[in-house]
């Protein structure tokens, strides 16, 4: 079991050297995590299962080129989850079929259950999801870090390989596109949405 | 929406697929190639860091600084043997190899890659015969051992260095761009073409899809290995900008008769 960052920074080096547990145990740490990220990103429950099973196989995939940012790779998988989700046809075609042959549980009743009882939540992630799309990949993936999942802009700069100074700059023009495509939501509805992110 | 949880049925089947995928993946034998003329800039291979060492000068953003410590041994053998380099100095973090094969044949190195070397790269100058490669040390290991092909003659030069990665560049765009290193693939990855006379930057996702990038499967590679025996692609070679157009950059090995070069953009390869 991986408790901390410190047991995941061994479990990913497990991982490097091919250990099936070290992998699974990291995706039972971050698993509800992304889903969550990728339920926000795609306003979607099938979509979001999808999302969290691509960013899980590209972990996978990418292994050697992933960041490890303070002996974790949460911010690379949300970073990851938040490009998939930008364009689900592109980004989840290689993964597409096998994707499609894992089971799911009664899939009518609950995405539209809990789609029901989240309603409001929802329109509030379509309309960020819309205004993170707007902007480009890597400021999507900058504001996802900082302003929702609560990292510091220089754990940010670092998961995306820029400068600290270069992603403060990036940050601050990226809030202001963000704000100017949420102008129909005011200030609470952004706090709440944050809130319910994590 | 803290109180949703993804469906305990498709966890349950994605966490088995992830166990069996990653148990099944067999360990990566990387593949040395000798190319002429151009050539990707892989950070802790290749070019990169043996450019950064031999003229002191050049650097790509996020390559990794090598500051020579301790002596260079140079020794030349035939078939498998181990050279010893000593123990290493105070302040070595890894060991510069620079391999030039001198006859035909294979070589494995330590780190499970290999190279060949054919008639034709005989012929030509050293540089596209050579390999140099800039491996982290192994503790309590002092030597390096090549296995190779029978009567396979090749030179080694090893010396212990220290190594910083520099930090990759960002242009007005957002793109980083400088070469891959142990941090991951910038967006734009540093390229040399014109046999060495031009450098630039290709899309990382140009040359993932020109290199058969979405292969998923054994049926898949060999459908691509088939079509790539005589096509080669070519994809946009950019400024630090990733706009202007300085050259093209040839992504394939396809040589003979029925090779052809196509560009990216002409296929429908769906990346």
């Amino acid at each position: 079991m991986v408790r901390s960052n410190g047991d995941e920074a061994t479990a990913w080096t497990a991982v490097l050297g091919n250990d099936g547990d070290a992998f699974v145990a990291i995706f039972d740490k971050h698993r509800d995590r992304v889903y969550r990220h990728a339920l926000r990103m795609t306003a979607n429950l099938h979509d979001a299962e999808d999302v969290t099973a691509g960013a899980f196989f590209e972990l996978w995939r990418r292994r050697k080129a992933v960041r490890v940012i303070d002996g974790s790779v949460l911010p690379w998988l949300l970073v990851t989850t938040t490009n998939l989700a930008r364009n689900l046809t592109r980004g989840l075609r290689r993964y597409r079929t096998l994707i499609a042959a894992l089971p799911r549980a009664d899939v009518a009743r609950s995405a539209e259950d809990v789609a029901l009882e989240q309603m409001e939540e929802f329109e509030i992630a379509a309309k960020v999801r819309d205004a993170l799309i707007g902007l480009s990949p890597s400021d999507a993936a900058l504001i996802m870090l900082i302003m929702f999942e609560h990292y510091s802009p220089a754990q940010a700069a670092t998961a995306l390989g820029i400068s600290d100074g270069a992603a403060r700059t990036r940050l601050h023009r990226a809030r202001t596109r963000m704000a100017a495509a949420l102008g129909a939501l005011d200030d609470d509805n952004i706090n709440k949405t944050e809130e319910t992110s994590r | 929406m803290s109180t949703i949880e993804m469906d305990p049925v498709f966890t349950a089947a994605l966490r088995e697929v992830l166990l069996a995928t990653v148990r099944d993946t067999p360990r990566v034998r990387r593949r040395w190639r000798w190319r002429a003329g151009t050539g990707v800039f892989l950070g802790l291979t290749v070019a990169a860091g043996g450019v950064a060492l031999a003229s002191g000068m050049f650097t790509l953003p996020g390559a990794p600084v090598n500051s020579p410590l301790g002596n260079v041994v140079t020794a030349t053998r035939t078939g498998s043997a181990t050279i010893e380099i000593g123990a290493p100095p105070a302040g070595a973090t890894d060991l510069s190899l620079t391999f030039t094969c001198l006859t035909a044949g294979t070589f494995d190195f330590p780190d499970g890659s290999s190279a060949s070397c054919g008639a034709t790269d005989l012929i030509r100058p050293p540089i596209y015969r050579t390999s140099i490669d800039v491996v982290p040390l192994t503790v309590g290991v002092d030597n390096v051992t090549i296995k190779t092909s029978a009567n396979a003659s090749w030179t080694l030069q090893a010396m212990y260095v220290n190594q910083v990665t520099t930090l990759w560049g960002v242009n007005a765009s957002g793109e980083t761009y400088g070469v891959a290193n142990q941090n991951g693939t910038p967006d734009l990855i540093a390229v040399v073409i014109d046999d060495g006379n031009t450098h630039g930057y290709v899309k990382e996702s140009d040359l993932n899809c020109a290199g058969g990038g979405d292969v998923t499967s054994p049926s898949e590679a060999l459908a691509w290995d088939k079509v790539s025996q005589n096509r080669n692609v070519s994809i946009p070679v950019y400024e630090s900008n990733g706009v202007t157009v300085v050259g093209t950059f040839t992504v394939g090995s396809a040589t003979g008769p029925n090779a052809q070069t196509v560009p990216l953009s002409s296929l429908s390869l769906g990346c």
